[in-house]
């Protein structure tokens, strides 16, 4: 009796796993866990670390003067400012969240400036065409910021390879600043033709500029996935939005006054290039790769 | 959420607003005054704070055709900016301060060419010449307002007297006094190289105490004295300098016989916030003593303004610095008590030569700096009273 029992039993065990192993999963199961794994990898962290230089550019809002005309026109006073001309650098925190190719990203940046301008004086004596003093100052303005800037990024196309564009808006905060100022020119009434070379007059520049400002941002750049890490290139110009320079304490600083140097109203702009490469902070298995999505 | 963000976003816009700032631009600022002309030269002697906010110098320039200095008024508005500039003829020469403020017009004193008598010019708030009037006399050497009249130090060469008016504003002489400097050539030599600028500029002054005596500061018997008078036959009160290598430097009067003056001697110079000065017998400027000022330069002019800065009635000095600055000491008025000080300029040298309180209750400086170190140019210093508040 016992032996037709466990027959039976047995038989309906290979018939049940027989039946499981013929039988299809349910409409969608495959699709279900695909889209689960999707959906995981659609958002992502990203972290890392750029550097890279910058270039900046001054532009007058209002234009101030220690020294004031009264026998020439007041535009001859005016500093003639260099666009882009000096090299600054920057190294920048950025942590990303992509979303379906929608990055919402925080860089905190920490940035070198500079930027120059230069003024040109000349004091003649019309009755007597040897006496003439031609002088040029020299200004160099080092500013270093702290950036934050908020930047909404879109992936273009693309796999390996991924150019992508940017916005967005930041706020700088002021960490220090110095400014030289060189002056040079030629005394032709000392007997012959005197070229003249000062010794760099150096000083502390902060107080000259207001403690923050903020600006918008616009820019392009491109993704290469490398294993888990993505290497980034990136490019982006910065508008300044509000006045640099500090409105109350223009004319403190007795060095530059005393030479006939005040600030301007302005604002800056910023040509900012960055290299680095980004970490992905979200995995499905140690053996993903970023490649694959 | 959407309010949070506004509040953030708020936030963070007015922490970077920073655009131009009017109030700021008037209460703060430095100018230097540039002619492009190599062979310019222009001092500033005094100036006033007009009613629209702007300021008006009474200054001085080099002439090609004399010895003397010439006569030069310049306009300037509320934010430092020129607005206007009279080369005076140079038919009158040796301009003299104070700029005079009386019914609502300025006057200068000067005098004119050839016959070098002494002339009332009568300016308007605008700087432009409105009239001038012949005083007669010689050689003006300081001026100070009397009520509706003037009161001028004059140096007349043929008596040799320092000569002490009352002159209305129409130029006419009300009452005047001689007071004779000693005989012989050697005491009118420092006298007239001081009007050629040849020689030591001497700090003449004259004013008159609320007690009602004239006082001036001049040569009297030989020596460089701060000398009390009430003009008429009554004694002379005479705080002796050391013939003309020391003496007073600037008095104002605080109350009854208590003065802020400061003094010179052989060089030196000292400061003496809080003086008791003997305005009816001799005395000598040496016993005075004083806090020493070797920073300053050798007999360097002084000036001296009554003030309040923090809530505090303050004296502040003003003098030259041998490392071509301008120093500004605080004095507690009540106690004499030296509260700070404030250095302006650098790079240049900066020479002190006028100091006034303005409307908005900082201070206005006068003063000639040396453009590339070697073009004398006015120099206008305004401190706000956030500025000044930050000495003590």
């Amino acid at each position: 009796m016992r032996r037709p029992l466990l027959l039976l039993a047995f038989l309906i065990l290979c018939n049940t796993l027989y039946a499981q192993s013929l039988r299809k999963p349910p409409a969608g199961f495959k699709n279900k866990a695909k889209q689960q794994q999707s959906s995981f990898l659609d958002k992502q962290w990203w972290i890392g670390l750029k550097v890279g230089p910058n270039l900046t550019k001054a532009t007058p809002e209002t234009r101030y003067s220690v020294l004031t005309p009264t026998n020439y026109e007041l535009p001859l006073t005016d500093k003639k400012y260099d666009g882009f001309k000096k090299l600054g650098s920057q190294a920048t925190l950025e942590i990303t969240f992509d979303y379906k190719g929608i990055g919402f990203s925080f860089q905190p940046t920490y940035r070198l400036s500079r930027y120059t301008y230069t003024n040109e004086f000349m004091w003649d004596n019309p009755e007597n065409a040897v006496e003439v003093l031609q002088l040029k100052y020299n200004h160099e303005l080092k500013v270093d910021y702290a950036d934050f800037p908020f930047i909404i990024k879109y992936d273009i196309t693309g796999n390996t390879l991924r150019p992508y564009i940017q916005a967005g808006v930041f706020y700088s905060l002021l960490v220090n600043a110095s400014k030289t100022v060189e002056i040079s020119g030629t005394d032709y009434a000392s007997g012959g033709t005197n070229e003249l070379q000062s010794e760099p007059i150096i000083v502390g520049a902060k107080d000259l500029l207001h403690k923050s400002y903020w600006g918008l941002m616009a820019g392009a750049g491109l993704h290469y996935s490398l294993g888990n890490v993505r290497l980034v290139f990136d490019a982006s110009y910065r508008i300044g939005m509000s006045n640099v320079t500090d409105t109350k304490n223009r004319f403190t600083n007795d060095r530059l006054s005393g030479i006939g140097d005040a600030l301007d109203d302005m604002k800056t702009d910023n040509i900012v290039l960055s290299i680095g490469c980004l970490f992905p902070m979200r995995f499905l298995s140690t053996s993903f790769k970023s490649i694959d999505r | 959420m959407n309010k949070y963000l506004f509040i953030f976003f708020c936030f963070f816009m007015l922490s970077c607003a920073n655009e131009s700032d009017p109030a700021a631009d008037k209460s703060n600022f430095v100018r230097i005054y540039d002619s492009d002309l190599y062979n310019a030269s222009f001092n500033p002697i005094d100036m006033q704070q007009t009613p629209d906010g702007g300021y008006l110098f009474l200054g001085s320039r080099r002439l090609k055709e004399s010895n003397f200095s010439g006569a030069y008024l310049m306009k300037v508005d509320e934010l430092g900016a020129f607005v206007s500039e009279q080369l005076v003829d140079e038919e009158y020469l040796n301009p003299v301060g104070d700029l005079l403020f009386l019914n609502g017009k300025y006057y200068f004193f000067c005098m004119k060419a050839v016959s070098f008598q002494t002339q009332l010019v009568e300016v308007d708030t605008e700087g432009a010449i409105i009239e001038v009037y012949n005083v007669g006399g010689s050689y003006p050497t300081a001026a100070a307002v009397d009520g509706s009249n003037f009161i001028l130090l004059s140096y007349d060469n043929t008596s040799k007297e320092s000569e002490v008016s009352i002159i209305n504003e129409t130029g006419g002489i009300l009452q005047t006094a001689g007071y004779s400097v000693g005989a012989g050539d050697a005491v009118q030599e420092p006298i007239i190289n001081h009007f050629l600028r040849t020689g030591r500029q001497f700090p003449f002054q004259v004013g008159k105490t609320s007690g009602g005596r004239y006082f001036f500061n001049g040569f009297y018997n030989y020596t460089f004295s701060l000398v009390f008078t009430d003009l008429g036959t009554g004694g002379l009160g005479v705080v002796q300098g050391q013939q003309d290598d020391g003496g007073i430097s600037r008095v104002v009067q605080l109350s009854g016989d208590t003065y802020a003056t400061a003094r010179f001697n052989f060089g030196d110079n000292y400061f003496l916030p809080k003086a008791s000065l003997n305005s009816s017998g001799i005395s000598s400027s040496t016993d005075l003593g004083g806090f020493p000022l070797p920073e300053l330069v050798k007999n360097a002019p002084v000036k001296i303004l009554v003030s309040k800065i923090n809530e505090k009635d303050v004296i502040l000095y003003a003098s030259n610095t041998k490392s071509g600055q301008i120093g500004i000491y605080v004095y507690e008025q009540s106690t004499g008590d030296f509260l700070g000080s404030k250095y302006l300029g650098f790079s240049n040298p900066f020479e002190v030569t006028s100091i006034i309180n303005t409307a908005d209750e900082g201070i206005a400086i006068g003063a000639t700096t040396y453009v590339t170190g070697r073009f004398p140019r006015i120099t206008l210093f305004k401190l706000s009273s956030d500025e000044l508040s930050t000495i003590f």
